[in-house]
């Protein structure tokens, strides 16, 4: 399924700006002012500059929220976005309570403390961010993530992520599968399974090091169609049934 | 959300014919003729003669399998199907490998070991069926159960089922899972329902069916919920 670009020049303008490329000038910007976070139980909340701001919207993290302040802006952003950027990208500070978290490790084991399934959500999103996706929640559709090519202003999303580990009790019988791949289809999307392989109960899940231990293994399920899959030298290229062209032609 | 009736004429059909009737008719034509089904890893087979088989499909109980056999019928049977004929109905005889398995614990241990949630899908399947609703495998629609008012030739299904055993495993525990859920069914016109069975599902009794008396099921339909429907507003009409 090629990407769907919302408007004729959305791709030329992805093509002239890519995610990498902004990326970097945010971790520029945000590390000349040490931005810093505040940690809450389900969240973290960053004050940044307008054209901060608007970094973190062209890279998609976060979500504004409004607010009274005339110069600064507030930005809500989720544990693995938030761990992201200062892990990964270095260019936040992270503060719980008004103490700055120095260590890494301090933050990751409060993240993990407040939602038990972080360590398998962030190898996914980090694994995923760093091959450029944009990534942003998939509550709406169903599912963990949804995936898109660049700015979701420019391009539909490519993939609903689905974030599985070995003892996971989700997507366990067949009709749990069906579920979101028919969900996803009918949003014109791929249904990606990352199984993230790690040993989740040992002493050193306390360290975001051992993130190098775990592996990640994507795995797209779609429906296949038999018309469509068919060897035969009088088709047309174009396929006549409409149910399936959600599938194919975008 | 009113039942969709699928041709004009078929609501009076269906209130002419209930379903209740047309099951006592099944049950008494069982009780004439005898009919034996074989348990097998997965399904039971039932071999029937021709007017039980259309009974059979009057009341959704199987499939029908095609083959040559001119006189009889072979009905492929659910173990939540088959143990609902042979244990609630009354109506057929299960064997396995040749062997007549006239105690219901032996169905009940053979179908749970080939099945681990069998003991929680039947109380969910018997508890529906008692209500005259009409059950029959959610695959499709990525759900356990897809519940009818009356024969899916006459309506549509009104409610996606989704089992879920309390304190068991992990289904529709984060919410984009419930939402994947509650956006599919709403997108083929359904409403969800949740049937929490609750049981002491590690006990020792746990082995016969009279365990299924101590279950409870426990009934929660979950829809999306739209402001503007929910407006309270005297000029709307």
């Amino acid at each position: 399924m090629g990407p769907r670009w919302k408007w004729k020049g959305a791709e030329a303008k992805a093509l002239a700006e890519p995610i990498s490329v902004s990326i970097s000038e945010l971790q520029l910007s945000l590390a000349k002012t040490e931005s810093s976070g505040t940690l809450s139980s389900c969240n973290v909340l960053l004050v940044v500059e307008p054209e901060q701001a608007e970094l973190l919207d062209r890279c998609c993290f976060g979500r504004l929220i409004l607010s009274v302040e005339k110069v600064k802006k507030w930005i809500q952003l989720s544990f693995e976005e938030a761990f992201f950027l200062f892990y990964s990208l270095k260019c936040i500070k992270i503060s719980l309570q008004g103490r700055c978290l120095e260590n890494e490790v301090d933050t990751w084991m409060y993240m993990k403390s407040k939602r038990p399934n972080f360590p398998m959500f962030y190898k996914a999103y980090s694994h995923l961010r760093s091959k450029n996706w944009v990534l942003r929640s998939g509550l709406q559709y169903g599912v963990d993530f949804v995936a898109y090519r660049h700015h979701p202003s420019l391009v539909h999303s490519d993939y609903s992520v689905f974030v599985q580990s070995g003892d996971s009790d989700r997507l366990r019988v067949w009709s749990d599968i069906h579920c979101p791949v028919r969900l996803s289809g009918s949003v014109a999307k791929t249904l990606l399974t990352l199984y993230v392989n790690g040993n989740f109960k040992g002493e050193d899940l306390n360290l975001p090091l051992c993130l190098e231990n775990f592996t990640v293994e994507e795995q797209t399920i779609s429906r296949w169609s038999p018309q469509l899959s068919r060897e035969d030298e009088t088709t047309n290229s174009k396929p006549n049934v409409t149910t399936v062209s959600n599938f194919k032609t975008l | 959300m009113v039942p969709r009736w699928k041709w004009k004429g078929a609501e009076a059909k269906a209130l002419a014919e209930p379903v209740s009737e047309t099951v006592s008719e099944l049950q008494s034509s069982f009780a004439r003729t005898e009919a034996s089904g074989f348990l097998s890893t997965c399904n039971v087979l039932l071999l029937v003669e021709v007017e039980q088989a259309e009974l059979l499909d009057r009341c959704c109980f199987g499939r029908p399998v095609v083959n040559s056999e001119k006189d009889k019928r072979w009905v492929q049977l659910s173990f939540e199907e088959a143990f609902f004929l042979f244990c609630k109905l009354n109506c057929i005889k299960i064997s396995v490998h040749g062997r007549s398995l006239e105690d219901e614990l032996d169905l009940w241990r053979s179908m749970r070991s080939f099945k681990p949630n069998f003991a929680i899908l039947y109380k969910a399947y018997s508890h529906l069926r008692s209500k005259n609703w009409i059950v029959r495998s959610g695959l499709q629609y990525g759900v356990d159960f897809v519940v009818y008012r009356h024969h899916p030739s006459l309506v549509h299904s009104e409610y996606a089922v989704l089992v879920h055993s309390i304190g068991e495993n992990d289904r529709l525990k984060p919410w984009s899972d419930v939402h994947c859920s509650v956006r599919l069914t709403g997108s083929v016109a359904k409403t969800l329902l949740v049937l929490y069975v609750n049981g002491q599902v590690n006990k020792e009794n746990m082995n016969l069916p009279l365990c299924l008396e101590d279950y409870t099921v426990e009934e929660l339909t979950i829809r999306r919920w739209n402001p503007e429907l929910s407006r309270e507003d005297e000029s709307r009409t």
